[in-house]
């Protein structure tokens, strides 16, 4: 059986919200936290209550009210807008942080709340020495963060979702109440991943409520939690509460079939998720690799020197799976573990499956190099990278890994093997320092269409066939990315140039060649496009031009325009 | 043993001058630094091969292409790749700078036609100067190509010139550099040469038999310089020497070889 854990994050909009708060001061009157504290949604019958702090909760007010109603039992309610968005965003990031424990983490579905997420912890737990340990350091850690978070592990989403949601622990009305953590009041925590500033040594107690449920016992430690834990509907919980069904346990050991002709699939469906009968997919934030290594360090590291040494080391811990499996990277991710929670990723794309951890050490460098390089030039893409006050923690991921077969060292070793090797280092390299799209091969495509009848290929993918030039059609050397505009003086409205300008110039046409007529490919456009006729144009002077023109005269065109497509050797 | 030996016992000996000339030729190399038993690309043409040092395009050196005016980028660009096409198999970087594709970019069945197979062109497209140079050395370095060419849109200063000339020596690779026209300033290539537009042959149809280009070797480090009406036979690979013949339509009812002419 997988083991998931489950993190619910009481009050996340509110403590969301207060945090960004600390971060960028509001131009208008701050919210103070210890006064009543409400986020509105809009919702029928004008705005509603989404979340509220403890001291609104205390004041006797609750989520769905409507904000009039509330303003007049609270006095002086402070009522700002809720951004799903924002919370979405940043529940995001900590989940891409707690990637540190285990590379499966899954946000809470909207279903589910949306103010939590689950880990995979199946198989991770005893790098951590054992559940219990995982879940006391999580807990500490969000706890350093200022997030009070309820924590609960068990054989299935649905009961780890409970019991986080209804355990005990957090079964009083108001969960933030029982708090054991310093400083319990301020629930506008300094440590949210929102904030720059990282609280590294939290008090050893932490902030959270832990809930460890052995292997098989899920129908036990469901039965005495209220009926709402199985995630259901509203209309669905009220139905059942009406028919007299207030704990799980009273549904436990009742017929099916009633229910099913009662309630649809959903009832029996969460049930059945809960007790693991059936299975529940998770989709998790990040894909998990298939070869992961991981490293925390003692001292957060910042230099780029540091953080290559770190990934070479991580990719030789690699090597040894990939050798056994008979396989090669053919993409990496290195994600790095910011001290205040932030995590950056760096991902790596090879021309071939490599193993090489001096390839992969170089190829990061030169990535690392890249993006100081813009950010020295105040690029967009700089401020997503910021080693802020370090690195805690390292992880490598084979996210795409590839076949390799394993060569023989030979003595005299061949000549080509060698260098299919070295010009995939070398793309690898050129494409780290220059951009993925900036190395290419050209291959070509069934086209009659000049600028269509080529296109260009990755470097890494299989070699393209030419076919052998057709001599009737004369094609440019240079072609430019769009045909230009000329001015064309020519005999007969249909006939070849005479003289022509371009780019300002003047060229006295020595010597036309053509016309090659190249119609428009039909089936692509719904307006037809003219059909051009195409020259090859020589100068007294030796410069080749490729003209064409557009239109058929007096067919499709009362006055053909003329542009320069390309230039010949 | 060591060339600075031989040469004052060469020079003190009273002997025939042709055969000092000789020894000279041969010692000379080895001075700078270059590989005895260099490989080389030989034009097939006895008159222009005969200028170039080792009779030929010397591999593991630095080569300048030119325009001869600006407008001229086209020819010169076909004179480089028809040099790339003539390599030996294997694969072919360029290297483009956005300021160069001002004239366009390589098209693949202009490159086919002028008998450059397309699909061994690797094509490194750099955001700046400073990247396609850096390309062209780490493509040096890595011998993964049988040669490099780069297209550059600024002109090269000597010490860029003495680091990729040395990158191409130590892989042992050509490098072929194109830079836009203007006046020449020092830099430590092998070869220099200036292209320039010229009207192409023609058949007796007046249809384009082959693409001509006058070509002027500027500068050529222990060989001399020379100025040749240079015609490209795409189909064959070869290059072959045109009579210079102002008006295209004189050359009308030629013989479909050109008669081998020698200038400059």
């Amino acid at each position: 059986m997988p083991r998931i854990v489950s993190v619910w994050l009481p009050r996340w909009p509110i403590l969301r919200f207060l945090a960004a708060q600390v971060r960028n001061p509001p131009s208008r009157e701050a919210v103070d936290p210890e006064r009543p504290f409400v986020l509105a949604v809009t919702a029928s019958g004008g705005p509603r209550i989404a979340a509220l702090n403890a001291a609104a909760e205390a004041d006797g007010l609750f989520a769905g009210d409507l904000v009039a109603d509330a303003r007049a039992k609270a006095g002086m309610l402070q009522v700002r807008d809720v951004a799903p968005a924002a919370d979405a965003a940043a529940l995001r990031r900590l989940a891409l942080w707690a990637t540190r424990y285990t590379p499966a983490v899954a946000l809470w579905e909207e279903d589910n709340g949306a103010d939590g997420f689950f880990l995979d912890v199946t198989g991770a737990a005893h790098l951590f020495g054992g559940e219990q340990r995982l879940l006391a350091d999580l807990a500490h850690r969000l706890g350093g963060f200022g997030l009070p978070a309820h924590l609960a592990a068990a054989d299935t989403p649905g009961t780890a979702w409970a019991l986080a949601r209804y355990g005990e622990a957090s079964s009083s009305p108001s969960p933030l109440a029982g708090e054991g953590r310093g400083g319990g009041s301020s629930d506008c925590g300094t440590g949210v991943p929102d904030l720059p500033t990282p609280t590294p040594d939290p008090s050893p107690q932490g902030g959270g409520e832990k809930n460890y449920l052995p292997s098989g016992r899920e129908a036990d430690a469901l039965a005495a939690l209220p009926i709402e834990a199985l995630r259901l509907a509203p209309e669905t919980s009220t139905t059942l509460r009406r028919l007299g069904f207030k704990r799980v346990g009273a549904l436990l050991d009742k017929p099916r079939a009633p229910f099913a002709a009662r309630f649809a699939t959903e009832l029996l469906r969460r049930l059945d998720q809960a007790l693991g009968r059936t299975s529940e997919p998770l989709a998790y934030v990040v894909s998990p690799p298939v070869y992961h290594s991981l490293r925390y360090l003692l001292e957060p590291i910042a230099a780029q020197e540091a953080i290559v040494a770190v990934a070479t080391r991580l990719m030789k811990d690699l090597v040894h799976a990939l050798v056994r499996d008979g396989v090669g990277a053919r993409a990496l991710r290195l994600s790095l573990y910011r001290v205040d929670g932030e995590v950056q990723a760096i991902e790596i794309g090879f021309a071939m499956p490599t193993r090489d951890a001096s390839h992969v050490a170089r190829l990061i460098d030169l990535k690392l190099e890249r993006i100081a390089g813009t950010a020295e030039a105040g690029m967009a893409e700089a401020e997503a990278f910021d080693a802020g006050f370090g690195f805690e923690a390292l992880g490598l991921a084979v996210t795409v890994a590839e076949r390799m077969d394993d060569r023989q060292a030979e003595l005299a070793p061949a000549h080509d093997s060698g260098n299919a090797e070295r010009y995939a280092a070398l793309v690898d390299t050129l494409r780290q320092r220059l951009g993925p799209r900036s190395v290419k091969r050209l291959a070509p495509v069934a086209s009659h269409v000049p600028e269509r009848a080529e296109a260009a290929s990755l470097a890494a993918a299989a070699t393209p066939v030419w076919p052998a030039p057709d001599e009737t059609r004369p094609r440019p050397l240079l072609l430019l990315p769009h045909a230009e505009p000329a001015d064309v003086m020519a005999p007969v409205p249909d006939g070849p140039p005479c003289r022509f300008q371009w780019r300002g110039a003047l060229y006295d046409v020595a010597c036309a060649q053509g016309p090659e007529r190249i119609a428009a490919e039909w089936w692509r456009h719904d307006t037809p496009e003219p059909t051009r006729d195409y020259y090859v144009v020589e100068d007294k002077a030796g410069h080749r031009f490729w003209l064409y023109r557009e239109g058929l005269y007096e067919r499709e065109t009362a006055s053909p325009r003329w542009f320069v497509h390309g230039l010949f050797a | 043993m060591p060339p600075t030996d031989a040469l004052p016992r060469l020079l003190g000996r009273p002997g025939d001058r042709a055969e000092v000339m000789e020894e000279l030729r041969r010692l000379l190399p080895r001075l700078e630094g270059l590989p005895r038993e260099a490989r080389t690309l030989p034009f097939a043409l006895p008159p222009l091969d005969a200028r170039l040092p080792q009779g030929g395009l010397a591999f593991g050196v630095l080569h300048e292409v030119a325009p001869a005016t600006e407008p001229e980028m086209p020819a010169a660009f076909g004179f480089v790749a028809a040099i790339l096409g003539r390599m030996p198999p294997g694969m072919l970087l360029i290297v483009l700078t956005p300021k160069c594709t001002r004239w366009g970019r390589p098209h693949g069945h202009g490159l086919n036609r002028l008998g450059l197979n397309p699909a061994r062109v690797i094509l490194v497209e750099a955001a700046d100067e400073q990247q396609a140079l850096w390309a062209m050395e780490e493509a040096l370095r890595s011998a993964a190509p049988v040669a490099v060419a780069g297209v550059l849109g600024t002109k090269l200063d000597l010490k860029t010139s003495q680091r990729l000339n040395l990158a191409a020596g130590n892989s042992g690779l050509p490098c072929v550099l194109l830079r836009p026209a203007g006046p020449a300033e020092s830099s430590a290539a092998t070869t220099r040469w200036c292209v320039g537009a010229a009207p192409a042959a023609r058949d007796r149809f007046g249809l384009v038999g082959g693409w001509r280009w006058r070509v002027r070797l500027e500068r050529c480090r222990n060989g001399r310089v020379g100025e040749w009406l240079m015609e490209f036979d795409h189909a064959a690979h070869r290059f072959s020497l045109a009579a210079a013949l102002a008006d295209p339509a004189l050359s009308r009812g030629a013989s479909p070889q050109p008669s081998l002419a020698r200038s400059g």
